[in-house]
């Protein structure tokens, strides 16, 4: 009880806080914590005429459809390698665009790169599958017209499943780069101006001054951005996947992520408690890898941890 | 609500139902609603209108942007006729998926909503989403009850109960070619095209004479060949959502069996990988979302139902779209292929019946549900088509469950021919022959939702290209097959087969 006498002592002197704190509160736990009840759905054979806490329990036969054909695995380590790659190549190109745009003087160019990057994170995915399709098309497809121009065989990119791999996370960079590195630029104009300064006085190169000064600067930001990036890391972009690749069969094996797996599988037989199952197999496991992964950071510097 | 009189009546004319239930279960064929409906008409007239009420309508479709004129138009009507306003909610193509489930979880309150077979009628009403009609529709209803064919009614019937008010208007499972018959007539083709051969020499001269178009319009999701090809054979699909299973309901007791089963399969395949060689489709075709290349003039043929071609038609007249009928046995398509759900949160279930009974057998009533405003929404010629005025404005309602044979009017332009056909059709159909017998049976899928889940995905993934011939047709046929089998089609099989053997028991 030792806690409710802590509790409300500290209500009694801050109350000002607390009443501050309170929309927060009561938004968080309505919108996030309260709907975590419905995955009891993911054990319960739902009747819409029950409802969700009434409906007849169903054991694990919800999550059969996941693993039964021996699919579960290979989309669950699909949903993980592709999520790393983005992860890497993403963050990555973020950090050295936002460098570069740092640097850059010229006022005009700076402004105009940054938003040439920035455009793509607004084009939705529907019209990137558009872009796709009229670039690898083999018939009448950019790709393949170039290729028959310089007289070379036409490409079947639909063909070949391994490439898929590369397509997508070219896309994926392509469109989050220019988001992810407005971050970045905050970060690094948050750097006092007189350290750059004293280290070109002290004849530092431009090299030495970004390896020394800007790159530490911008670690926390960057482990809190690969940690929230982390916690999402079992849940498909399902837009992307489905817009990019659509239903077409012959890139499954390289292209398939649990949520397109899911939505394919269930789109004609619709089943909420095999939904609900899917979900809750994500978020159990996103929740042990984040948990995991906040320890190990912890281990090394508890500063960056997330909680 | 119903005092005591009316309970009674009502439990008459359920006695009256369940008896002629239990007699038509004997095999007989007499007019099965006769009783129920005498005694039921009787009391529908008296039932108290006096209070006005609002009907709430779920249809699936973008909502037209004449729709207040219609309602307007629609509400005044109804309001004289029986003290009723109703309500028209839209549901768009793009949401639908997501949205309609949700719809009866959600627990809104609506009285009324489209459903069809491909909207999970039968899993919807077996997990407890509609209000059972045992009583309601004899007794507020019945007109339309009397109307209602009994393969209909066993239809609507899940687990014992009557969950769905079914079409009254017939359509037809027919898949053909639609083609173009300017292009058919250059090639010197004048006999409809109705088989693979001729689609192979339509095929081959369009590829020579037109190389621009795509011979066989296929998209991603729009594969259909198999499906022709069983079709064409006289077999007929254990269930309009899983397409790979069939039967050939020709057989006294057929066997369910699997796509890749048949003995035709590899003679298929081998058709599909020659076609797909030809460049007849694209080798990008799972990915071009593209659905309208026969009615814009990008692709020379497609197979599909024979509404979709007199709707082409109707569009482009200058290119003479033609119907090449490729199904060897014609039956009627399941009537809850459309119909009209009460949801079991509705509040006045009764005037939404009685509603239903008004707009299936009053003209006026019909044509201003259905095609809004004379003048204003939809023109009339003297044979009785009509014709729109403005689609953008408004075309026709998207509650298709309410069409009946005797109401429904023709568009102006559909050739006659369209009317011929079906009148043969129809003329030919024998009740209780052929795919015509199994029209009743409804695939109950909840044993084997998790191996269907597992298959639908193997179909996607490996059916698809094989038959577009995007992998060999011996080695892509087997490996198939062995992933079919990893999905547990063989589960699927054997409770189909359970199902229909059943079904044929009660009608013998």
């Amino acid at each position: 009880m030792r806690f409710f006498k802590d509790f409300a002592e500290e209500f009694k002197a801050h109350k000002a806080l607390f009443a501050m704190a309170a929309p927060a509160f009561f938004l968080v736990l309505i919108m996030q914590y309260l709907p975590m009840s419905g995955l009891v759905l993911a054990f319960k054979n739902f009747r819409y005429d029950m409802g969700v806490f009434r409906s007849p329990w169903n054991g694990l036969n919800n999550f059969k459809f996941l693993f039964s054909s021996g699919t579960g695995w290979l989309i669950t380590k699909n949903t993980i390698l592709y999520n790393l790659l983005n992860l890497i190549t993403s963050q990555l190109l973020a950090v050295i665009v936002a460098i570069f745009i740092t640097e850059i003087h010229a006022k005009y160019f700076k402004k105009v790169t940054q938003s040439v990057i920035l455009l793509p994170y607004f084009i939705s995915w529907v019209v990137v599958g558009v872009f796709v399709y009229n670039l690898f098309n083999y018939e009448s497809g950019i790709v393949n017209s170039i290729m028959k121009a310089i007289g070379h065989e036409p490409i079947n990119m639909y063909g070949i499943p391994a490439a898929w791999p590369f397509i997508i996370c070219a896309f994926n960079a392509w469109k989050w780069t220019g988001y992810n590195s407005v971050i970045y630029i905050a970060a690094i104009t948050g750097v006092d101006g007189e350290i750059h300064e004293a280290a070109s006085i002290d004849g530092a190169t431009i090299f030495q001054r970004i390896r020394y000064i800007t790159l530490p600067s911008i670690r926390p930001t960057l482990v809190t951005m690969i940690l929230l990036q982390v916690g999402r890391i079992l849940r498909g972009d399902f837009e992307m996947f489905y817009q990019i690749v659509g239903m077409n069969g012959q890139l499954y094996n390289a292209t398939d992520v649990i949520d397109t797996y899911v939505f394919r599988s269930l789109v004609t037989n619709p089943d909420i408690g095999m939904t609900a199952a899917a979900t809750f197999y994500q978020s159990v496991l996103c929740f042990l890898i984040i948990m995991v992964v906040n320890a190990v950071v912890k281990r090394i510097d508890e500063d960056y941890a997330l909680f | 609500m119903l005092n005591k009189t009316m309970k009674k009546l009502l439990s008459a004319a359920l006695v009256g139902t369940m008896a002629v239930s239990v007699l038509a279960g004997c095999g007989s064929s007499a007019p099965a609603a006769q009783p129920a409906g005498d005694a039921a008409s009787g009391e529908a007239a008296a039932v108290d209108t006096s209070k006005e009420v609002e009907l709430v309508l779920y249809v699936i479709s973008d909502r037209p942007a004449g729709q207040d004129v219609v309602d307007e138009n629609l509400n005044k009507l109804l309001k004289e006729k029986m003290n009723t306003t109703i309500k028209i909610n839209w549901i768009g193509w793009a949401e639908y998926a997501n949205k309609y489930p949700m719809l009866f979880s959600s627990g809104e309150q609506f009285d009324m909503a489209y459903c069809a077979t491909w909207l999970n009628f039968a899993n919807l009403a077996r997990r407890g989403a509609f209000k059972p009609l045992d009583e309601l529709l004899p007794t507020y209803a019945p007109k339309n009850y009397e109307m209602q064919s009994e393969s209909a009614l066993k239809q609507a019937t899940i687990d014992g109960h009557i969950y769905a008010v079914p079409t009254l208007l017939p359509t037809y499972i027919t898949y053909g070619s639609i083609y173009r018959g300017d292009l058919a007539a250059e090639a010197g083709m004048t006999d409809d095209i109705d088989t693979w051969e001729e689609v192979e020499q339509y095929g081959d001269w369009i590829k020579a004479n037109h190389p621009e178009m795509e011979v066989i319009d296929v998209y991603a999701g729009n594969v259909e060949l198999s499906l022709q090809w069983e079709r064409m054979q006289g077999n007929y699909e254990i269930d309009s959502g899983n397409r790979y299973i069939f039967y050939d309901p020709s057989e006294e007791h057929p066997t369910v069996f699997a796509l890749y089963d048949d003995p035709t399969a590899p003679e298929f395949y081998d058709m599909c990988y020659r076609f797909g060689e030809k460049g007849f489709w694209s080798k990008s075709a799972l990915s071009d979302t593209d659905s309208t290349k026969t009615q814009n003039g990008k692709a020379a043929m497609r197979f599909h139902n024979i509404d979709t071609w007199s709707g082409y038609t109707v569009l482009h007249p200058e290119w003479d779209f033609k119907y090449g009928v490729m199904t060897s046995d014609i039956a009627h398509l399941p009537y809850t292929q459309d119909c009209m759900v009460i949801s079991n949160t509705a509040q006045n279930p009764e005037r939404a019946m009685m509603f239903w009974d008004l707009l299936t057998t009053d003209q006026e009533v019909y044509d201003a549900f259905y095609y809004g405003v004379l003048g204003t929404t939809y023109e009339l010629n003297e044979e009785g088509q009509f014709t729109i005025t403005d689609p953008d404005l408004y075309s026709t309602s998207a509650m298709w469950a309410a069409r009946t044979f005797d109401l429904n009017r023709n568009q102006a332009g559909v050739p006659e021919s369209y009317n011929t056909v079906r009148a043969e059709w129809e003329k030919n159909i024998q009740e209780g022959k052929g795919t015509e017998r199994f029209t009743g049976f409804v695939f109950d899928t909840s044993n084997v939702t998790t191996q269907l889940a597992n298959c639908q995905n193997v179909r996607q993934q490996y059916g698809w290209p094989l038959e577009l011939g995007y992998v060999d047709p011996v080695a892509g046929l087997a490996e198939y097959k062995q992933k079919m089998q990893e999905a547990g089609i063989d589960d699927v099989i054997a409770e189909a087969q359970k199902q229909l053997d059943a079904y044929l028991e009660a009608q013998n």
